[in-house]
């Protein structure tokens, strides 16, 4: 067999990807499991009506939004509790994923120009030791889990505030808006990668597989640990 | 007097919206000449409908411990001990309406807080969204969350009887003239007098309480210590607080431009460099098998 499939040769992609991931099944390789792509939209989903109800409230230039959710009365009250919802999600998928985003020493200069190269095609900012998740990814991974702590705190004083002094509440005020800019900043470039910018990545996170040349070009340690291909030492 | 509105939270428009020219009101505390009799306690629950609020002991014979949502007007019965024995330092803590209000640049609501052109710093409760943003832009501690109507509620400077030419109800319950309600520029007026005269009597400390830092506020209130305003439970030197105006003023028109630089960003970057697309990556590519 040519194939490190698990399973019965009959069962398709969409099948196996419902419990594995990291499998090839045929012309396809299996990416995130069913329960990983369920927490991925959990936070996306619980995330965007966070948008929704919060911009809004940052600014009346938003103020549109709140319509979608009956108002801004509605969208403050229904924020907070949103915002719960979404720390929630995080958390599940920081434990998730936390073994597969542990950043190597090699790695390290995503955090620098090798971001620019990366965006300008650049094949050096290639790397064939990348794995199942690129510097880039991971970082945005801690970024995004340590953001979303920051958010759940500085949200719960502006949610309560009369239980906290007014320098604390000044900079929960801060942080949250700070934390949130970065977010929604980056959020695009999150969802511009993984749509447009580099084709066949969306469906890792809709079918949960992708084409073997995808995990190639974008990720090669992986491929070669999921296929076994050239050096098939896997840890 | 007119409401017209010269400041609106959270809008553009409501800048000297205001067709017609209206001098800034103002109220004047004389806190030397008050007797704590709480006539004028009592005129703002009657002329604004407020239930009786249940009292705390707090050791003195101050009515609560604090403004409270349905208690808009509050003399703070302050002890102090000087030679001659102890001596009440009674103060009227309510709403000071600022000239630049903490409160409505904090508030994200449109027309929520509003500034009227006569400077009384409203909450208009159609708006408000209960929040609770206006606490932390308070610097005088004012504004206070109603758990009954989920809105904040506070000294409205008796706007209902202003706009019809009356002067607000504490103003005229009180009995020994320590308050009184005219243009700003009268009740300066009247209260550099006062100061010179309490100078005069040995008050030599004796000031005005219009604190600059908010510009002005539209009550304005004579102590005869005027050099420790803390006695009185008054902020020294009170503003918009910093982190406030960073937020609203640094802060969000750069996340503003950020988040549109952001997608303009992405949109600009694929016009330049398009998908990066090696043959077969996409999922069209792969020849799938119907799932």
């Amino acid at each position: 067999m040519s194939t490190a499939a698990p399973r019965a040769p009959m069962d398709s992609a969409v099948v196996v990807a419902r419990t594995r991931e990291d499998v090839v099944v045929g012309p396809e390789i299996v990416r995130h499991r069913r329960f990983s792509r369920l927490v991925h939209w959990t936070v996306a989903g619980t995330f965007f009506l966070g948008l929704l109800t919060g911009m809004p409230i940052w600014s009346p230039i938003f103020g549109w939004m709140a319509y979608f959710v009956g108002g801004l009365t509605v969208a403050r009250i229904i924020h907070p509790w949103v915002g719960i919802a979404f720390f929630i999600a995080i958390l599940v998928q920081f434990f998730e994923w936390r073994r597969d985003m542990r950043l190597e020493p090699w790695e390290k200069d995503w955090v620098g120009p090798r971001v620019v190269r990366y965006m300008r095609y650049d094949a050096t900012a290639d790397d064939p030791r990348t794995g199942k998740y690129n510097g880039g990814q991971k970082l945005y991974f801690w970024a995004v889990s340590l953001g979303a702590l920051g958010l759940l705190l500085s949200g719960l004083l502006m949610w309560f505030p009369t239980y906290f002094p007014r320098w604390l509440l000044e900079l929960a005020f801060v942080i949250h808006d700070v934390t949130f800019i970065l977010f929604a900043a980056s959020l695009v470039f999150h969802i511009y990668l993984s749509t447009a910018a580099e084709p066949g990545t969306f469906g890792s996170m809709i079918r949960g597989t992708v084409t073997r040349t995808w995990a190639r070009v974008h990720h090669p340690r992986w491929y070669r640990e999921v296929t076994g291909e050239e050096s098939p030492r896997r840890p | 007097m007119s409401l017209d509105i010269r400041r609106s939270s959270a809008s553009v428009w409501g800048s000297h919206s205001g067709m017609r020219t209206v001098p800034t009101v103002s109220k004047y505390v004389d806190t030397t000449t008050c007797i704590g009799c709480k006539a004028c306690e009592v005129a703002c629950q009657e002329w604004n409908d407020l239930p009786p609020v249940e009292t705390h002991q707090v050791g003195t014979y101050q009515t609560l411990p604090t403004l409270h949502p349905e208690y808009w007007n509050l003399i703070r019965f302050n002890e102090r001990d000087f030679d001659g024995g102890i001596v009440w330092l009674m103060r009227k803590d309510q709403c000071m309406h600022c000239d630049e209000p903490g409160c409505l640049e904090a508030c994200p609501a449109p027309g929520a807080i509003v500034q009227y052109m006569n400077g009384i710093v409203d909450v208009n409760p159609d708006q408000c969204i209960g929040c609770q943003y206006c606490e932390t832009g308070c610097p005088f501690d004012v504004p206070r969350f109603s758990k009954t109507t989920g809105k904040m509620a506070k000294c409205t400077l008796c706007v209902d009887r202003v706009a019809v030419g009356l002067e607000p109800a504490c103003i005229k319950a009180c009995p020994t003239g320590c308050l009184h309600f005219g243009t700003k520029e009268d009740m300066l007026m009247l209260a550099k007098g006062r100061v010179q005269q309490l100078k005069g009597n040995g008050f030599a400390q004796a000031s005005l309480y219009d604190p600059p830092g908010v510009n002005g506020t539209a009550v304005i209130t004579v102590l005869a210590h005027g050099d420790h305003p803390e006695w009185y439970d008054l902020p020294a030197n009170p503003h918009v607080p910093w982190g406030v105006k960073f937020w609203k003023r640094i802060v969000r028109p750069l996340g503003i431009i950020a988040i549109f630089g952001a997608i303009a960003g992405a949109f600009a970057h694929f016009t330049k460099y398009g998908p990066k697309e090696a043959r077969g990556t996409s999922d069209k590519d792969a020849n799938l098998p119907p799932a």
